[in-house]
């Protein structure tokens, strides 16, 4: 089975069934990635830039690195980049805008995993994704954030406490 | 990259670390069953899809630029010793007219020659012809071949 690197040579070069083995690869965690950094919002569109700036940037992809840290650090960027555009849009409980129409029971939408995620700031809640959705370690962590491991120590131990904030404020 | 397996472990770790959090076992508890709750509402096979459609005119243009640049580098390639053997074939042609002047008329001697470069230019000009060809071939093949 070819590795993803040997893949995004493969790519570079237009080849449609590398993409396709690579979409499949990784189409889950990637969009899990992206909802939960976004909320659930506008994740076809991030999907598909990430995608579309691998396939245009495929030439230019260090074979000493891993394509894994490459294209969540694509997703990364577009993430940041989304939640720069549109700040106001972006802190807004994501329940609310997903489906305006639904009734929402304001308790349980106030202990919801997202909104809770929604509730961290950037760099925090990057971190607890990466940590605890996508089971890494603090060294891929740091490797995919360009950031010390101790920074991502420091950035998971105060998510985790502004989580608790918040679930002791949100209690009932 | 896979979701997580012991997800517990990220928060245990931090208890490890924080007084707070290890004196409120019951509240760390509470944030990695809320954690654990969210779930992804994405279709992903229906996102895979759409990506497809959207990159496969990307990915046919990438395909067609690397073959026109691989098509003009052979040919490229191909054309730098020609002069070389344009010069070399003149210098056997004259050296041949020269001695067929010596056992032939004139007119039968640059017949001869005239006959002969023509016979080259054809040949030269089906090898230059083919090397696009055989360039396209080759590259198609082995597209092919990677499905």
């Amino acid at each position: 089975m070819a590795t993803d690197e040997a893949l995004v040579v493969e790519l570079a070069t237009g080849n449609e069934p590398a993409l396709c083995e690579l979409l499949r690869r990784y189409e889950r965690p990637l969009s899990n990635f992206i909802y939960r950094h976004t909320a659930g919002r506008d994740v076809e569109d991030i999907f598909q830039e990430t995608w579309l700036r691998v396939v245009r940037q495929a030439k230019r992809f260090d074979r000493n690195k891993r394509f894994s840290t490459w294209l969540f650090q694509i997703a990364i960027n577009l993430c940041r980049d989304w939640h720069r555009r549109a700040p106001e849009e972006a802190s807004a409980d994501p329940k609310e805008s997903a489906d305006a129409s639904r009734p929402i029971d304001r308790a349980e939408a106030r202990l919801d995993a997202d909104a809770l995620l929604a509730r961290l700031p950037e760099p925090q809640r990057e971190v607890v994704i990466l940590r605890y959705y996508h089971d890494l370690s603090e060294d891929q962590v740091a490797e995919l954030l360009d950031c010390p491991k101790g920074t991502v120590k420091s950035r998971l131990h105060n998510a985790l406490a502004r989580l608790l904030a918040l679930t002791k404020e949100d209690k009932p | 990259m896979t979701e997580a397996t012991d997800r517990h472990s990220v928060l245990e770790a931090h208890a490890g670390e924080c007084a707070e959090c290890r004196n409120d076992a019951a509240a760390l508890d509470r944030i990695g069953r809320l954690l654990q709750s969210s779930v992804v509402r994405v279709d992903v096979a229906a996102l895979s899809q759409h990506t497809m459609t959207l990159l496969r005119p990307e990915l046919s243009r990438r395909a067609r630029s690397l073959l026109v640049r691989r098509v003009l580098t052979a040919t490229l390639l191909a054309l730098l010793p020609l002069p070389l053997v344009l010069i070399y074939d003149a210098y056997l042609l004259d050296a041949f007219y020269q001695i067929a002047r010596l056992l032939l008329p004139a007119a039968i001697a640059t017949y001869l020659v005239a006959t002969y470069v023509a016979f080259l230019g054809l040949l030269f000009g089906g090898t230059y012809a083919a090397i696009p060809l055989l360039v396209a071939r080759r590259a198609t093949a082995a597209a092919a071949s990677g499905e």
